[in-house]
Protein backbone atom coordinates (compact mmCIF):
# COMPACT_ATOMS: atom_id res chain seq x y z
CA UNK A 1 0.00 0.00 0.00
CA UNK A 2 1.47 3.59 -0.66
CA UNK A 3 2.34 5.45 2.09
CA UNK A 4 -0.55 7.83 3.36
CA UNK A 5 1.31 10.89 4.53
CA UNK A 6 -1.12 12.69 6.17
CA UNK A 7 -2.36 9.53 8.13
CA UNK A 8 1.65 8.96 9.13
CA UNK A 9 2.10 12.82 9.78
CA UNK A 10 -1.08 12.58 12.53
CA UNK A 11 0.06 9.46 13.99
CA UNK A 12 3.39 10.46 14.92
CA UNK A 13 2.44 13.87 16.02
CA UNK A 14 -0.52 12.12 17.98
CA UNK A 15 2.05 9.88 19.96
CA UNK A 16 4.72 12.96 20.58
CA UNK A 17 1.43 14.99 22.05
CA UNK A 18 0.29 12.12 23.92
CA UNK A 19 4.09 11.21 25.44
CA UNK A 20 4.22 14.76 26.14
CA UNK A 21 0.99 14.40 28.28
CA UNK A 22 1.54 11.17 30.00
CA UNK A 23 5.18 12.61 31.43
CA UNK A 24 3.34 15.69 32.46
CA UNK A 25 0.82 13.31 34.26
CA UNK A 26 3.44 11.64 35.74
CA UNK A 27 4.99 14.94 36.93
CA UNK A 28 1.42 15.90 38.35
CA UNK A 29 1.15 12.72 40.31
CA UNK A 30 4.81 13.35 41.89
CA UNK A 31 4.36 17.22 42.51
CA UNK A 32 6.91 18.11 39.59
CA UNK A 33 7.60 20.10 36.55
CA UNK A 34 5.53 22.85 37.73
CA UNK A 35 8.22 25.53 36.17
CA UNK A 36 7.58 23.62 32.63
CA UNK A 37 4.17 22.14 32.65
CA UNK A 38 2.39 25.45 30.60
CA UNK A 39 4.78 25.70 27.87
CA UNK A 40 4.88 21.70 27.72
CA UNK A 41 1.15 20.85 27.52
CA UNK A 42 0.41 23.98 25.14
CA UNK A 43 3.33 22.01 22.88
CA UNK A 44 1.49 18.72 23.39
CA UNK A 45 -1.50 20.92 22.02
CA UNK A 46 -0.31 22.53 19.08
CA UNK A 47 0.82 19.25 18.22
CA UNK A 48 -2.33 17.41 18.56
CA UNK A 49 -3.60 20.46 16.56
CA UNK A 50 -1.21 20.01 13.74
CA UNK A 51 -1.81 16.41 13.64
CA UNK A 52 -5.18 16.75 13.44
CA UNK A 53 -4.86 19.36 10.40
CA UNK A 54 -2.81 17.04 8.61
CA UNK A 55 -4.68 14.01 8.89
CA UNK A 56 -8.11 16.49 7.61
CA UNK A 57 -6.23 16.15 4.47
CA UNK A 58 -6.77 12.77 4.24
CA UNK A 59 -10.14 13.31 3.38
CA UNK A 60 -11.83 13.63 0.27
CA UNK A 61 -14.77 16.06 1.73
CA UNK A 62 -13.74 18.26 4.63
CA UNK A 63 -16.95 19.69 4.68
CA UNK A 64 -18.20 16.50 5.61
CA UNK A 65 -15.71 15.53 8.81
CA UNK A 66 -18.44 15.52 11.18
CA UNK A 67 -19.89 13.07 9.21
CA UNK A 68 -17.53 11.03 11.10
CA UNK A 69 -18.87 10.37 14.48
CA UNK A 70 -21.91 8.71 12.62
CA UNK A 71 -20.46 5.28 13.00
CA UNK A 72 -19.23 4.94 16.71
CA UNK A 73 -18.29 1.83 15.99
CA UNK A 74 -15.67 2.43 13.30
CA UNK A 75 -12.38 3.13 14.32
CA UNK A 76 -11.93 6.35 13.07
CA UNK A 77 -15.26 7.44 14.63
CA UNK A 78 -13.43 6.24 17.61
CA UNK A 79 -10.05 8.15 17.24
CA UNK A 80 -11.93 11.70 16.15
CA UNK A 81 -13.63 11.22 19.84
CA UNK A 82 -10.87 10.46 21.59
CA UNK A 83 -8.92 13.66 19.66
CA UNK A 84 -12.02 15.56 20.88
CA UNK A 85 -11.77 14.34 24.40
CA UNK A 86 -7.79 14.42 25.21
CA UNK A 87 -7.82 18.21 23.03
CA UNK A 88 -10.33 19.65 25.32
CA UNK A 89 -8.35 18.08 28.71
CA UNK A 90 -5.39 19.14 27.35
CA UNK A 91 -6.95 22.79 26.32
CA UNK A 92 -8.12 23.27 30.03
CA UNK A 93 -5.01 21.94 31.53
CA UNK A 94 -3.17 24.37 29.66
CA UNK A 95 -4.92 27.36 30.87
CA UNK A 96 -5.25 26.02 34.81
CA UNK A 97 -1.45 25.68 34.60
CA UNK A 98 -0.94 28.75 33.60
CA UNK A 99 -2.00 29.90 36.91
CA UNK A 100 -2.30 28.24 40.17
CA UNK A 101 -4.82 25.96 40.95
CA UNK A 102 -3.04 22.79 42.37
CA UNK A 103 -6.14 20.70 42.84
CA UNK A 104 -7.76 21.19 39.40
CA UNK A 105 -4.60 21.69 37.51
CA UNK A 106 -3.69 18.05 38.41
CA UNK A 107 -7.12 16.68 38.64
CA UNK A 108 -7.13 17.58 34.50
CA UNK A 109 -3.43 16.36 34.36
CA UNK A 110 -4.49 12.92 34.91
CA UNK A 111 -7.24 13.11 32.82
CA UNK A 112 -5.35 14.45 30.15
CA UNK A 113 -3.20 12.02 31.02
CA UNK A 114 -5.23 9.05 30.81
CA UNK A 115 -6.57 10.08 27.34
CA UNK A 116 -2.93 10.39 25.88
CA UNK A 117 -2.93 6.92 27.06
CA UNK A 118 -5.63 5.84 25.35
CA UNK A 119 -5.51 7.97 22.29
CA UNK A 120 -2.37 5.96 20.64
CA UNK A 121 -4.50 2.68 21.44
CA UNK A 122 -7.54 3.72 19.62
CA UNK A 123 -5.40 5.39 16.65
CA UNK A 124 -3.63 2.17 16.24
CA UNK A 125 -6.01 0.18 17.03
CA UNK A 126 -8.18 1.61 13.99
CA UNK A 127 -5.90 0.51 11.51
CA UNK A 128 -6.33 -3.67 12.70
CA UNK A 129 -7.97 -5.00 9.69
CA UNK A 130 -8.43 -8.33 9.10
CA UNK A 131 -7.40 -7.60 5.31
CA UNK A 132 -4.11 -6.57 6.34
CA UNK A 133 -2.19 -9.08 8.46
CA UNK A 134 0.74 -7.12 9.06
CA UNK A 135 -1.72 -4.61 10.72
CA UNK A 136 -4.14 -6.99 12.41
CA UNK A 137 -2.17 -6.74 15.58
CA UNK A 138 -2.47 -5.94 18.96
CA UNK A 139 1.17 -4.95 18.54
CA UNK A 140 0.11 -1.94 15.96
CA UNK A 141 -1.69 0.11 18.74
CA UNK A 142 1.36 -0.67 20.74
CA UNK A 143 3.71 0.18 18.75
CA UNK A 144 1.83 3.91 18.24
CA UNK A 145 1.37 4.46 22.09
CA UNK A 146 5.27 3.16 22.54
CA UNK A 147 6.91 5.44 20.55
CA UNK A 148 4.96 8.36 21.29
CA UNK A 149 5.70 7.78 24.92
CA UNK A 150 9.64 8.06 23.64
CA UNK A 151 8.94 11.09 21.59
CA UNK A 152 7.03 12.43 24.09
CA UNK A 153 9.39 12.25 27.11
CA UNK A 154 12.58 12.85 25.53
CA UNK A 155 11.03 15.95 24.06
CA UNK A 156 9.81 16.89 27.21
CA UNK A 157 13.28 15.98 28.54
CA UNK A 158 14.82 17.88 26.77
CA UNK A 159 13.09 20.91 27.18
CA UNK A 160 13.25 20.87 31.20
CA UNK A 161 17.28 20.85 30.82
CA UNK A 162 16.93 23.29 28.53
CA UNK A 163 14.67 25.40 30.44
CA UNK A 164 17.24 24.68 33.15
CA UNK A 165 20.13 25.97 31.50
CA UNK A 166 18.42 28.96 30.20
CA UNK A 167 16.77 29.61 33.36
CA UNK A 168 20.03 29.26 35.55
CA UNK A 169 21.34 32.53 33.55
CA UNK A 170 18.52 35.08 33.82
CA UNK A 171 17.71 34.10 37.54
CA UNK A 172 21.76 34.28 38.48
CA UNK A 173 22.24 36.73 41.66
CA UNK A 174 18.50 37.23 41.43
CA UNK A 175 16.98 35.55 44.04
CA UNK A 176 13.22 36.52 43.31
CA UNK A 177 13.35 34.62 40.04
CA UNK A 178 14.13 31.51 41.48
CA UNK A 179 10.96 30.30 41.44
CA UNK A 180 11.35 29.85 37.55
CA UNK A 181 14.40 27.59 38.11
CA UNK A 182 13.55 23.61 37.27
CA UNK A 183 14.95 22.00 40.84
CA UNK A 184 17.44 19.24 40.29
CA UNK A 185 14.78 16.92 41.03
CA UNK A 186 12.39 17.86 38.04
CA UNK A 187 15.68 17.30 35.94
CA UNK A 188 16.50 13.50 37.73
CA UNK A 189 12.97 12.71 37.12
CA UNK A 190 13.13 14.08 33.33
CA UNK A 191 15.99 11.99 32.60
CA UNK A 192 14.41 9.10 34.28
CA UNK A 193 11.37 9.17 32.38
CA UNK A 194 13.46 10.05 28.94
CA UNK A 195 15.41 6.76 29.52
CA UNK A 196 11.84 4.92 30.11
CA UNK A 197 9.97 6.68 26.76
CA UNK A 198 13.68 4.90 24.81
CA UNK A 199 13.73 1.96 26.12
CA UNK A 200 9.85 1.90 25.62
CA UNK A 201 9.81 2.57 21.86
CA UNK A 202 12.41 0.45 21.33
CA UNK A 203 10.83 -2.42 22.69
CA UNK A 204 7.73 -1.77 21.04
CA UNK A 205 9.29 -1.37 17.83
CA UNK A 206 11.16 -4.52 18.20
CA UNK A 207 7.80 -6.26 19.16
CA UNK A 208 6.22 -4.98 15.60
CA UNK A 209 8.83 -6.13 13.71
CA UNK A 210 8.17 -9.61 15.14
CA UNK A 211 4.73 -9.67 14.64
CA UNK A 212 5.46 -8.52 11.07
CA UNK A 213 8.04 -11.68 10.69
CA UNK A 214 5.10 -13.70 12.49
CA UNK A 215 1.72 -12.80 10.86
CA UNK A 216 -0.58 -14.82 9.41
CA UNK A 217 -1.20 -15.35 5.87
CA UNK A 218 2.62 -15.01 5.01
CA UNK A 219 3.50 -13.81 1.76
CA UNK A 220 6.73 -12.23 0.36
CA UNK A 221 5.22 -8.94 0.14
CA UNK A 222 5.22 -8.60 3.88
CA UNK A 223 8.09 -10.69 4.71
CA UNK A 224 10.94 -10.23 7.12
CA UNK A 225 12.96 -10.72 3.73
CA UNK A 226 12.53 -7.72 2.28
CA UNK A 227 12.98 -5.68 5.73
CA UNK A 228 16.17 -7.80 6.10
CA UNK A 229 17.70 -8.52 2.68
CA UNK A 230 15.15 -6.92 0.32
CA UNK A 231 13.93 -3.09 -0.82
CA UNK A 232 13.14 -2.30 2.55
CA UNK A 233 16.24 -3.59 4.10
CA UNK A 234 18.14 0.14 4.15
CA UNK A 235 15.26 1.80 5.86
CA UNK A 236 15.03 -0.56 8.34
CA UNK A 237 18.60 -1.23 9.08
CA UNK A 238 19.84 2.66 8.69
CA UNK A 239 17.02 4.39 9.85
CA UNK A 240 14.72 2.10 12.35
CA UNK A 241 17.71 0.33 13.63
CA UNK A 242 20.55 2.22 13.89
CA UNK A 243 18.71 6.06 14.30
CA UNK A 244 15.82 4.97 15.74
CA UNK A 245 16.41 2.35 18.29
CA UNK A 246 20.36 2.32 19.13
CA UNK A 247 20.72 6.02 18.20
CA UNK A 248 17.87 7.07 21.24
CA UNK A 249 19.61 4.15 23.70
CA UNK A 250 22.81 5.34 23.32
CA UNK A 251 22.18 9.37 23.45
CA UNK A 252 20.11 8.94 26.50
CA UNK A 253 21.93 6.89 28.41
CA UNK A 254 25.37 9.24 27.75
CA UNK A 255 22.90 12.34 28.66
CA UNK A 256 22.17 10.54 31.94
CA UNK A 257 25.80 9.31 32.34
CA UNK A 258 26.91 13.12 32.08
CA UNK A 259 24.47 14.55 34.16
CA UNK A 260 25.25 11.87 37.09
CA UNK A 261 28.83 12.15 36.83
CA UNK A 262 29.74 15.40 34.58
CA UNK A 263 33.20 15.43 35.62
CA UNK A 264 34.23 12.19 35.89
CA UNK A 265 32.98 11.62 32.44
CA UNK A 266 34.74 14.72 31.14
CA UNK A 267 37.82 13.14 32.04
CA UNK A 268 37.40 10.07 31.15
CA UNK A 269 36.39 10.94 27.78
CA UNK A 270 39.78 12.78 27.30
CA UNK A 271 41.35 10.29 28.20
CA UNK A 272 40.40 8.47 25.30
CA UNK A 273 38.09 5.85 26.38
CA UNK A 274 35.36 4.49 24.64
CA UNK A 275 32.15 6.49 24.58
CA UNK A 276 29.19 6.25 23.25
CA UNK A 277 27.40 9.20 21.24
CA UNK A 278 28.42 9.62 17.82
CA UNK A 279 25.39 11.11 15.68
CA UNK A 280 24.39 7.40 14.19
CA UNK A 281 24.14 6.23 18.13
CA UNK A 282 26.82 3.90 17.71
CA UNK A 283 29.41 3.09 20.05
CA UNK A 284 32.23 4.64 18.67
CA UNK A 285 36.24 4.09 20.07
CA UNK A 286 37.80 7.94 20.16
CA UNK A 287 40.88 7.21 19.15
CA UNK A 288 42.51 10.68 20.14
CA UNK A 289 41.90 12.51 23.25
CA UNK A 290 41.31 16.10 21.02
CA UNK A 291 38.12 14.18 19.74
CA UNK A 292 37.60 12.52 23.13
CA UNK A 293 37.05 15.73 24.60
CA UNK A 294 35.13 17.42 21.80
CA UNK A 295 32.65 14.32 21.94
CA UNK A 296 33.03 14.82 25.79
CA UNK A 297 31.45 18.48 24.84
CA UNK A 298 27.91 16.83 24.16
CA UNK A 299 25.99 18.30 26.68
CA UNK A 300 22.90 16.81 28.16
CA UNK A 301 20.20 18.99 26.36
CA UNK A 302 22.39 18.30 23.05
CA UNK A 303 21.99 14.66 23.53
CA UNK A 304 18.43 15.03 24.15
CA UNK A 305 18.05 16.70 21.25
CA UNK A 306 19.30 14.67 19.25
CA UNK A 307 17.73 11.29 20.84
CA UNK A 308 14.70 13.06 19.70
CA UNK A 309 15.78 13.50 16.28
CA UNK A 310 17.04 10.13 15.81
CA UNK A 311 12.89 8.86 17.40
CA UNK A 312 10.93 11.04 15.18
CA UNK A 313 13.17 9.58 12.11
CA UNK A 314 12.68 5.97 13.77
CA UNK A 315 9.28 6.45 14.23
CA UNK A 316 8.22 8.16 10.64
CA UNK A 317 10.26 5.29 8.66
CA UNK A 318 8.84 2.00 10.73
CA UNK A 319 5.66 3.75 9.99
CA UNK A 320 6.91 3.72 6.22
CA UNK A 321 7.56 0.01 6.58
CA UNK A 322 4.20 0.03 8.09
CA UNK A 323 2.57 0.93 4.88
CA UNK A 324 5.31 -0.84 2.55
CA UNK A 325 4.18 -4.52 4.01
CA UNK A 326 0.39 -3.56 4.45
CA UNK A 327 -0.24 -6.14 1.44
CA UNK A 328 -3.89 -7.90 0.99
CA UNK A 329 -4.37 -10.84 2.23
CA UNK A 330 -6.09 -12.24 -1.29
CA UNK A 331 -2.68 -12.56 -3.19
CA UNK A 332 -5.14 -13.04 -6.50
CA UNK A 333 -5.08 -9.85 -6.16
CA UNK A 334 -2.12 -7.73 -5.67
CA UNK B 1 -35.70 -13.67 2.49
CA UNK B 2 -33.75 -12.60 -0.80
CA UNK B 3 -30.04 -12.39 -0.80
CA UNK B 4 -28.97 -10.95 -4.33
CA UNK B 5 -25.40 -11.98 -5.66
CA UNK B 6 -23.46 -13.14 -8.29
CA UNK B 7 -21.75 -16.94 -9.22
CA UNK B 8 -19.07 -16.28 -12.46
CA UNK B 9 -18.00 -19.76 -14.32
CA UNK B 10 -14.84 -19.34 -15.08
CA UNK B 11 -14.53 -22.51 -17.17
CA UNK B 12 -16.93 -20.23 -19.64
CA UNK B 13 -15.04 -17.04 -18.49
CA UNK B 14 -13.02 -16.18 -22.05
CA UNK B 15 -10.99 -13.21 -20.71
CA UNK B 16 -12.71 -10.33 -23.12
CA UNK B 17 -12.92 -7.38 -20.79
CA UNK B 18 -16.47 -6.87 -21.99
CA UNK B 19 -17.41 -7.00 -18.10
CA UNK B 20 -15.26 -4.38 -17.42
CA UNK B 21 -15.71 -2.38 -20.21
CA UNK B 22 -19.99 -2.61 -20.03
CA UNK B 23 -19.33 -1.56 -16.43
CA UNK B 24 -17.91 1.55 -17.14
CA UNK B 25 -20.10 2.41 -19.84
CA UNK B 26 -23.66 1.52 -17.64
CA UNK B 27 -22.60 3.20 -14.49
CA UNK B 28 -20.34 6.05 -16.14
CA UNK B 29 -16.96 5.07 -13.96
CA UNK B 30 -14.06 7.59 -14.48
CA UNK B 31 -11.19 7.10 -16.35
CA UNK B 32 -8.80 5.22 -14.10
CA UNK B 33 -11.56 4.42 -11.74
CA UNK B 34 -12.78 0.46 -12.32
CA UNK B 35 -15.29 -1.11 -10.30
CA UNK B 36 -14.91 -4.56 -12.01
CA UNK B 37 -11.24 -5.88 -13.65
CA UNK B 38 -10.34 -9.41 -15.26
CA UNK B 39 -7.08 -10.75 -13.66
CA UNK B 40 -5.17 -13.05 -15.87
CA UNK B 41 -4.42 -16.18 -13.62
CA UNK B 42 -0.91 -18.29 -14.93
CA UNK B 43 -0.15 -20.23 -16.71
CA UNK B 44 1.03 -22.58 -14.11
CA UNK B 45 2.18 -25.76 -14.07
CA UNK B 46 5.02 -27.58 -16.14
CA UNK B 47 5.03 -27.67 -20.02
CA UNK B 48 3.17 -29.41 -22.07
CA UNK B 49 0.56 -29.49 -18.92
CA UNK B 50 -0.08 -25.37 -18.42
CA UNK B 51 -2.94 -24.11 -17.68
CA UNK B 52 -4.66 -20.65 -16.93
CA UNK B 53 -8.12 -18.85 -16.56
CA UNK B 54 -9.42 -15.69 -16.44
CA UNK B 55 -10.79 -14.56 -12.84
CA UNK B 56 -13.28 -11.00 -13.18
CA UNK B 57 -13.02 -9.35 -10.20
CA UNK B 58 -15.67 -6.92 -8.53
CA UNK B 59 -17.11 -6.43 -5.17
CA UNK B 60 -17.76 -9.82 -3.30
CA UNK B 61 -20.73 -8.12 -1.42
CA UNK B 62 -19.89 -9.80 1.48
CA UNK B 63 -22.51 -11.18 4.32
CA UNK B 64 -19.84 -9.41 7.04
CA UNK B 65 -18.63 -6.54 4.88
CA UNK B 66 -15.37 -5.31 6.39
CA UNK B 67 -15.92 -1.90 4.44
CA UNK B 68 -19.09 -0.84 6.70
CA UNK B 69 -17.90 -1.64 9.53
CA UNK B 70 -14.92 0.81 9.46
CA UNK B 71 -16.48 3.52 7.67
CA UNK B 72 -16.96 6.24 9.99
CA UNK B 73 -19.51 7.99 8.95
CA UNK B 74 -21.93 4.77 8.02
CA UNK B 75 -21.63 5.73 4.06
CA UNK B 76 -21.15 2.62 3.21
CA UNK B 77 -23.76 -0.14 3.69
CA UNK B 78 -25.59 -3.23 3.03
CA UNK B 79 -29.26 -3.19 1.73
CA UNK B 80 -31.30 -6.11 2.99
CA UNK B 81 -30.95 -7.94 -0.14
CA UNK B 82 -26.94 -8.47 0.44
CA UNK B 83 -25.83 -5.66 -1.79
CA UNK B 84 -23.37 -3.36 -0.58
CA UNK B 85 -23.71 0.59 -1.66
CA UNK B 86 -21.86 3.78 -0.70
CA UNK B 87 -24.05 6.79 -0.48
CA UNK B 88 -21.56 9.21 -1.90
CA UNK B 89 -24.00 12.48 -0.20
CA UNK B 90 -22.05 10.69 3.29
CA UNK B 91 -18.72 9.90 2.21
CA UNK B 92 -15.60 11.71 3.73
CA UNK B 93 -13.20 9.65 1.38
CA UNK B 94 -11.20 8.99 4.64
CA UNK B 95 -10.18 5.18 2.39
CA UNK B 96 -10.44 3.28 5.19
CA UNK B 97 -12.65 0.67 3.59
CA UNK B 98 -10.32 0.69 1.03
CA UNK B 99 -7.83 -0.42 3.28
CA UNK B 100 -10.45 -2.84 4.84
CA UNK B 101 -11.40 -4.57 1.31
CA UNK B 102 -9.39 -7.56 0.93
CA UNK B 103 -9.75 -7.43 -2.71
CA UNK B 104 -8.62 -3.99 -3.78
CA UNK B 105 -12.16 -3.37 -5.77
CA UNK B 106 -13.04 -0.10 -3.90
CA UNK B 107 -11.28 2.93 -5.81
CA UNK B 108 -10.95 6.61 -4.45
CA UNK B 109 -12.07 8.85 -6.92
CA UNK B 110 -9.73 11.77 -6.71
CA UNK B 111 -11.32 13.83 -9.06
CA UNK B 112 -12.64 17.41 -7.81
CA UNK B 113 -16.04 16.92 -8.53
CA UNK B 114 -15.91 13.17 -6.16
CA UNK B 115 -13.34 12.74 -3.64
CA UNK B 116 -15.40 9.81 -3.03
CA UNK B 117 -15.58 5.90 -2.98
CA UNK B 118 -16.54 4.11 -5.66
CA UNK B 119 -17.04 0.52 -6.36
CA UNK B 120 -19.50 -2.40 -7.82
CA UNK B 121 -22.70 -1.31 -6.63
CA UNK B 122 -24.13 -4.69 -8.23
CA UNK B 123 -26.42 -2.10 -10.66
CA UNK B 124 -28.62 -1.75 -8.31
CA UNK B 125 -30.53 0.55 -10.02
CA UNK B 126 -31.18 -2.40 -12.86
CA UNK B 127 -32.10 -4.78 -10.42
CA UNK B 128 -34.52 -2.67 -8.59
CA UNK B 129 -36.03 -2.38 -12.17
CA UNK B 130 -36.21 -6.19 -12.15
CA UNK B 131 -33.04 -6.43 -14.43
CA UNK B 132 -29.98 -7.85 -14.21
CA UNK B 133 -26.61 -6.08 -13.85
CA UNK B 134 -24.99 -5.04 -17.03
CA UNK B 135 -21.99 -7.50 -16.59
CA UNK B 136 -24.30 -10.38 -16.26
CA UNK B 137 -26.14 -9.25 -19.67
CA UNK B 138 -23.15 -8.41 -22.08
CA UNK B 139 -21.07 -11.43 -21.48
CA UNK B 140 -20.37 -13.09 -24.41
CA UNK B 141 -19.46 -16.43 -22.94
CA UNK B 142 -22.74 -16.70 -20.62
CA UNK B 143 -19.91 -17.06 -17.83
CA UNK B 144 -21.79 -14.87 -15.19
CA UNK B 145 -25.01 -15.34 -13.67
CA UNK B 146 -26.83 -13.35 -11.28
CA UNK B 147 -29.67 -13.78 -8.79
CA UNK B 148 -31.20 -14.94 -5.64
CA UNK B 149 -28.92 -17.65 -3.51
CA UNK B 150 -31.20 -18.33 -0.88
CA UNK B 151 -33.80 -19.50 -3.84
CA UNK B 152 -33.00 -22.91 -4.61
CA UNK B 153 -34.95 -22.94 -7.96
CA UNK B 154 -32.59 -19.94 -9.20
CA UNK B 155 -29.66 -20.07 -12.08
CA UNK B 156 -27.52 -18.71 -9.46
CA UNK B 157 -28.18 -21.66 -7.22
CA UNK B 158 -28.17 -24.45 -9.86
CA UNK B 159 -24.85 -23.33 -11.07
CA UNK B 160 -23.38 -23.32 -7.87
CA UNK B 161 -24.77 -26.92 -7.30
CA UNK B 162 -23.54 -28.16 -10.82
CA UNK B 163 -19.60 -26.50 -10.61
CA UNK B 164 -16.74 -26.93 -8.35
CA UNK B 165 -16.79 -23.72 -6.59
CA UNK B 166 -14.54 -21.39 -4.99
CA UNK B 167 -14.36 -17.81 -2.94
CA UNK B 168 -11.91 -15.22 -2.78
CA UNK B 169 -9.76 -15.41 0.72
CA UNK B 170 -12.10 -15.39 3.44
CA UNK B 171 -10.77 -13.18 6.81
CA UNK B 172 -14.20 -13.35 8.38
CA UNK B 173 -16.15 -10.94 5.89
CA UNK B 174 -17.82 -13.70 4.34
CA UNK B 175 -17.92 -12.89 0.24
CA UNK B 176 -20.87 -13.65 -1.81
CA UNK B 177 -19.67 -14.03 -4.99
CA UNK B 178 -19.12 -17.54 -5.81
CA UNK B 179 -16.70 -19.07 -8.83
CA UNK B 180 -16.97 -21.93 -10.95
CA UNK B 181 -13.89 -23.63 -11.92
CA UNK B 182 -13.79 -27.11 -12.83
CA UNK B 183 -10.92 -27.29 -15.42
CA UNK B 184 -7.77 -25.82 -13.67
CA UNK B 185 -6.25 -25.39 -9.81
CA UNK B 186 -7.95 -22.66 -8.54
CA UNK B 187 -5.27 -20.69 -7.10
CA UNK B 188 -6.72 -18.70 -4.69
CA UNK B 189 -6.39 -18.88 -0.75
CA UNK B 190 -9.88 -19.28 -0.02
Amino acid sequence: MAVQWPLLIFSVLLGASSGILIFLGIGEIKGKFKSVRFALALTALILLAIGGCASALHLGHIDRAFYILGNMGSGLSKELFAVAFVGIMTLIYVILSRKDYPGPTKAFGILAMIGAIVLPIVAGASYMMPARPAWDSFTLPLMFLGTGIGMGFVLAAAFVFTKADSAKKETEGDTAKTALLVTEDDKKLAMTLALVGVVCSVAVMLIYVIWIAMAPHPDPSRSMMRLAGGDLAVAFWVCVVLIGMAGPLALVWKANKDMTHPVADNADAADGAVIAGAQDGAAVAIATPAAAKKAANVTPVTALWASLACLVVGSVVLRVIMYAVATSVEQLIY
Amino acid sequence: MTRHTMAIDLDSCIGCHSCAVVCKQENNVGLGTFYSKVLTIGPSGTYPDLEMYYLPVACQHCDNPQCVSVCPTGASYKREDGIVLVDHSKCVGCQYCVMACPYGVRTYDASKDKGVIEKCTLCAHLVDDGKEPACVRHCPGQARVFGDIDDPESKISQLIVKKKTHKLTDVGNHPSVTFGLDKCEWKGGE
